[in-house]
């Protein structure tokens, strides 16, 4: 009789990266071949970068993967706190050096204009001036803020820093998108997704894809309208840039205060549908076209119910400006428009899937349907063209994430009332360290960035958890959706919410007692739910034996 | 062929000739249909499972004709058999249905031993219906996980993999290998079962078992995996029949049919089981718009199908005894001049083997009956009409693998 | 043709696409905002200044020369393409109006609708992208002979006008003044649009119908 090792079912099924005694090589290693590129000078210099990235990454690495939790942290502290701290420059700025009180009258309290020949603005030395009028600075530090402040006063330049930070943010969210996406689906597959690149959890995903596809060879098929072919992925990445410029992270983080933001942002993502057109069309290859006419179709016809999801809740508030419709969502969970009246309630629902189907993401990916296309209208792309695609619909996935929050969820204030932020108000006044610890704690607990960033990452969420659930959806039966179920349906939303306000606006008190009963009926359903998340999955860890197996939940390590 | 010839032409025409004037009048006449376009689905494809080549001539939407090309994974496998005695061809036939490999040796061995005459042994002839439907069980996890992935449906499919997993670790205890066994060999079968394994087996049934209703809740009942998959690519019984479909594309029309009640085998006649069979007016849980025929028929009698083989799995292991492994007289073995076809019952269908003997120990012709080529054949008439979404969704419920289409 | 791409090249269109996006989004800046986060300011001001001529003529340099590229392309999808850019850029001349609601309703309902309808036209009726467009001599003769009477009278008509400026800052209205006018006093147009739409999709939907 043979015997056979009796603990093989519950070896762990790979080397795992917590296993002393299995530690892989942890970077992902890439040789690159020597391929001529024309001149020799290019060739060294592409080696060079590379011998340089890799020198960096072997370096990095292992500091990374001992203090990531660290660092990720720290990453998003400090984030928040440059965030922070540039508005406190600039407020500065303003408030000492280009308006207030020790300037001579008559001097217009207003920026410079962006440039001008005729005044190239405040010289270095008045700004010396202004800046010890303003006080409380040592003359060692005015004289090195003079010359450090003096560009900050231009307009041009607060934008190009401005336009930094949104270039910045629509690289970084895709980036940690994307990583995160295969980590949720691998949960979600009873695996455990990357776990490598990086060392904790494959942070590094990511940026190791990221160079991997700047490294591909860069193809354009034959026979393929070559112009067309090439500037396809830049109208998909500007119209998600742009989409940013209009997007409120706080009441008073923003680029541009748009008066009709919303409407700039579905006008710039309808762009995007012609960038999808053109990719498919120009790749000379029949199943690139089909999945460019799919696209074209799907992505038009639900932006009909998804701008009519969006107009009720600027019926309810009454202006199309983020910024206005997320300050009147200030006073806590009950005061969320999502809450405000049923239709609303109904409209988020409707409005999050037809804004599933105008990002293309599953249930409604048939136009990426790999299974069906080959990978539809990008399938002839490859390599950094490629990675702009899926960065543009990454980024626009945040976008309406971010859209959803404002208009429905409350946008960048927290389920406490702005009411009760007056504890802080105390500690603002008195200025100095005490000043900042409160406006720190305001931020964090009643209204500030990071309550939007959290709404939109669990939206995110969210989509990612549709995705790897459900089966995709026909061409045929997403129009019919679209157009017999969804569209009719928006429309008596937006009708039933236009008679709720119009009764709103009569001085009935019983109304308005409805009104309010209502409220906090909806507002609780919404207290349950949101509770709902946590505690299922709490109970699903806690009882993943029972509900799984034991089989598989020794299969895989870590559990 | 001549029609396989005409499409081809028409391919070449359209090509060689890009430069092609917008046609006016077909502008002003108001007339808003595309034109067909002959689209080529594979060999390469995420989808065809396999190398499957399938020419759709499609205006628009809509695909009219649907000619299958196949021969891309064909390896002479029988004219090799007519070179080789029979102990030596087994693992040729683990390679023609390569997923069900268990299930191609036991075709064959069977096949062999009908022709010879020779008696397996009663603990060999359980080992044999444990292993067989234990491969069931894996195929139609691929099965039903492709399916899903077809669809769209990631998650299943892992899932599938990972009961699929646990059943290719069960194998390689037994015979070492994950996927082409050659362990069911002519006159029984090859080693015997290790220690402990038996027990494995019970665990994994156990632990198997509630993931069905798992899956039917995750894919088999999920409302989108419905609409995409019922009334779609009916095929009725008599069509399935003239067809010469087998397996659960026979069994998801209707025709109540299984070659393990019908001529059994292999000791089959002592097992209770059920052979699933799709008929109208089923059970409540049944979604209201599928139809008898149709591809969700078929799916769903894979699911079933399942359950009943652990049905069987758990009987043969409790009447498991010992015993000797193979017959008796098989060295020297010698095929009389006989001939003989013997059918049985696949994964995915009814695999059979026609061996002529020619009374020397190598047998002078060797035919495999695949059953995936057969059902093939019902693709051009079945994909008629339909949208290009739904071909997909109709070859996918038909489970073919190419190995034994081209052999 | 495949062809290899140097990292010179590669490096050269980041910057391409790095000062397009500068360009697509200094465009909004100017809507009366110029500087920085302020709340409050709801109004849009039309500024003079460098800046607003620099991107005008930017502007409308690409919207003329994109529709010269519209008339002149013999591939009709790169046609397409140019239309797009023309509109886009119209979108950008009338967010530096200060027009930011009929600068966005460009986009969506031009950029977004009319120019996917063409777009779809073109592509189920041709047969590949290669397809060119090229219309008979005398059809370009009477077109460039109407365009140029056209072009004449605009030019007569531009040269004698006098053209006067606004006075002092423009304010556009505000999206509730433009509300309440189109539900009163331009109620009768409004209306009759929808119906005039709603006409057209019935009887396109009816012309696309297959008789079966």
């Amino acid at each position: 009789m043979r015997w056979i090792d009796s603990a093989w079912y519950h070896k762990p099924l790979l080397h795992y990266i917590d296993d002393p005694g299995a530690r892989d090589v942890i970077v992902t290693r890439f040789s690159v071949p020597w391929q001529p590129r024309g001149p020799v000078s290019n060739g060294i210099i592409a080696q060079g970068v590379i011998g340089v990235a890799r020198l960096t990454y072997s370096v990095a690495a292992p500091v990374f993967s001992r203090f990531a939790g660290l660092i990720l942290i720290g990453a998003v502290v400090g984030t928040c706190l440059a965030v922070w701290a540039h508005s406190l420059i600039f407020g500065f700025v303003d408030a000492h050096i280009l308006g207030g009180t020790a300037f001579p009258a008559g001097y217009a309290a207003q920026p410079f204009a962006y440039f001008s020949p005729s005044t190239w603005g405040l010289s270095p030395s008045v700004i010396l001036v202004r800046l010890e009028a303003a006080g409380g600075l040592g003359a060692a530090m005015s004289g090195v803020l003079q010359y450090l402040t003096w560009p900050v006063q231009f307009g041009f330049v607060r934008d190009v820093i401005g336009l930094g930070a949104i270039f910045g943010l629509f690289n970084i969210i895709p980036i940690y998108t994307i990583w995160w996406e295969r980590k949720v689906a691998g949960r979600i597959q009873s695996r455990l997704g990357p776990m490598r690149v990086g060392g904790w959890h494959g942070w590094a995903q990511s940026f190791a894809d990221g160079i991997k596809l700047l490294l591909k060879e860069d193809l354009v098929p034959k026979d393929a309208d070559t112009v067309l072919f090439r500037t396809a992925p830049y109208f998909a990445i500007i119209p998600s840039i742009l989409a940013f410029v209009a997007l409120p992270f706080g009441t008073s983080y923003m680029f541009r205060e748009l008066d009709v933001a919303l409407v700039f942002i579905l006008g710039v993502l309808g762009v995007e549908v012609m960038s999808v057109i053109m990719a498919g069309w120009a790749s000379n290859n029949k199943w690139s076209i089909y999945g460019a006419m799919r696209e074209a179709c799907q992505m038009v016809s639900y932006e009909i119910p998804l701008s009519m999801s969006l107009l009720i809740p600027v019926v309810c508030v009454g202006s199309m400006s983020l910024t206005t419709v997320g300050e009147a969502q200030s006073e806590g969970w009950f005061s969320w428009l999502a809450f405000s009246n049923p239709f609303i309630f109904a409209a988020f629902v409707s409005y999050f899937i037809a804004s599933l189907a105008s990002v293309k993401r599953a249930p409604f990916d048939l136009p990426e349907a790999e299974s069906e296309l080959v990978a539809g209208f990008h399938t002839e792309y490859s390599g950094l063209r490629w990675s702009m695609f899926f960065f543009a619909e990454y980024a626009a996935m945040f976008v309406i994430a971010a859209l959803a929050s404002i208009l429905f969820l409350g946008g960048w204030h927290s389920p406490l009332p702005m009411s009760w932020a007056g504890v802080f108000d105390g500690w603002v006044a008195s200025g100095g360290m005490l000043g900042l610890v409160g406006a720190g704690m305001k931020g964090l607990l009643f209204s500030g960035p990071i309550w939007l960033m959290f709404k939109a990452v669990f939206l995110l969420y969210v989509q990612i958890w549709l995705r790897w659930t459900l089966p995709r959806v026909r061409i045929d039966q997403v129009l019919y959706a679209c157009i017999q179920v969804l569209l009719p349906l928006t429309m008596l939303l937006l009708l039933g919410t236009t008679l709720w306000v119009w009764a709103s606006t009569s001085d009935s008190s019983a109304w308005a007692m409805f009104d309010s009963i209502v409220t906090r009926i909806l507002g609780v359903i919404g207290i349950v739910m949101a509770l709902a998340f946590p505690s299922i999955a709490v109970y699903g860890f806690y009882n993943r034996r029972r509900l799984v197996g034991n089989l598989a939940v020794d299969a895989m390590p870590g559990s | 062929m001549d029609h396989a010839y005409e499409i081809g032409m028409t391919e070449t025409i359209l090509q060689s000739n890009p430069d092609v004037l917008i046609d006016h009048e077909r502008v002003e006449q108001g007339d808003l249909r595309t034109e067909e376009m002959l689209v080529n689905m594979g060999p390469q494809h995420p989808s065809t499972h396999g190398v499957l080549r399938l020419v759709l001539r499609t205006d628009g939407e809509m695909v009219l004709d649907t000619v299958p090309h196949i021969g891309y994974l064909h390896r002479c496998a029988e004219k090799i058999g007519e070179s080789l005695p029979p102990y030596q061809y087994i693992p040729y036939t683990d390679r023609m249905d390569y997923l069900a490999a268990m299930n191609d040796n036991q075709a064959f061995a069977v096949a062999i031993e009908r022709l010879c005459g020779l008696e397996v042994p009663p603990r060999a002839q359980i080992i044999r219906v444990i292993v067989a439907e234990l491969n069931r069980i894996a195929s139609h996890l691929v099965a039903l996980g492709t399916y899903g992935l077809d669809m769209g449906a990631f998650t299943p499919f892992l899932y599938c993999f990972r009961e699929r997993e646990m059943i290719l670790d069960l194998f390689e205890a037994v015979c070492g290998a994950r996927l082409t066994y050659s362990y069911i060999t002519v006159g029984g079968v090859r080693e015997d079962l290790p220690d402990g394994w038996v027990d494995r087996c019970r665990e994994y049934l156990d632990y198997f078992e509630p993931k069905i209703s798992d899956y039917n809740n995750l894919l088999s009942f999920n409302h989108i995996f419905v609409k995409r998959t019922a009334n779609i690519g009916v095929i009725s019984p008599d069509d399935a029949i003239a067809f010469g479909l087998t397996g659960p594309m026979l069994r998801g029309s209707g025709v109540r049919f299984d070659l393990r009640k019908v001529a059994p085998y292999d000791g089959y006649e002592a097992y209770e089981f059920d052979v699933p069979i799709a008929r109208p007016g089923g059970v409540d849980e049944i979604p209201a718009n599928v139809v008898v025929g149709d591809s969700w028929s078929r799916y769903y009698v894979r699911v079933l199908e399942m359950i009943q083989s652990v049905r069987i799995i758990r009987q043969a292991l409790d009447r498991l005894e010992d015993g000797e492994l193979l017959a008796k007289k098989l060295k020297g073995l010698k095929l009389p001049d006989d001939e003989v076809y013997v059918e049985v019952e696949n994964p995915r269908g009814q695999l059979g083997f026609y061996v002529k003997g020619d009374g020397s120990a190598i047998p002078s012709r060797v035919k495999a009956r695949g059953p995936s080529f057969c059902n093939l054949c019902i693709t051009q008439h079945v994909c008629r009409d339909v949208l290009l979404a739904d071909v997909p969704a109709i070859v996918g419920s038909m489970d073919v693998v190419m190995g034994e289409v081209d052999r | 043709m495949e062809r290899r791409t140097t990292n010179r090249v590669l490096g050269r269109r980041l910057i391409l696409m790095a000062l397009a996006c500068a360009f697509c989004g200094a465009t909004p800046l100017l809507a009366g905002e110029a500087g920085g986060e302020r709340i409050g300011v709801t109004t849009a001001s039309a500024p003079g200044g460098l800046l607003e001529a620099l991107l005008f003529y930017g502007v409308a340099g690409s919207a003329v020369v994109s529709a010269l590229a519209v008339c002149f392309c013999k591939n009709i999808v790169r046609m397409a393409v140019a239309l797009l850019l023309t509109l886009c850029s119209v979108a950008m001349l009338y967010f530096l109006l200060a027009a930011n609601f009929l600068g966005a309703i460009q986009l969506i309902v031009y950029a977004g609708g009319t120019l996917l309808l063409l777009v779809f036209g073109v592509m189920l009726t041709s047969k590949s992208p290669w397809a060119r467009f090229e219309p008979p001599k005398r059809e370009v003769f009477a077109a460039g002979a109407v365009c140029a009477v056209m072009l004449f009278s605009l030019v007569m008509v531009l040269s004698r006008s006098t053209w006067s400026g606004p006075e002092g800052a423009v304010s556009g209205a505000s999206m509730a003044d433009l509300g309440h006018a189109l539900m009163t006093t331009y109620l009768v147009p409004f209306e009759i649009a929808g119906v005039l739409l709603m006409i057209v999709m019935v009887g396109a939907a009816h012309l696309a119908r297959q008789d079966k």
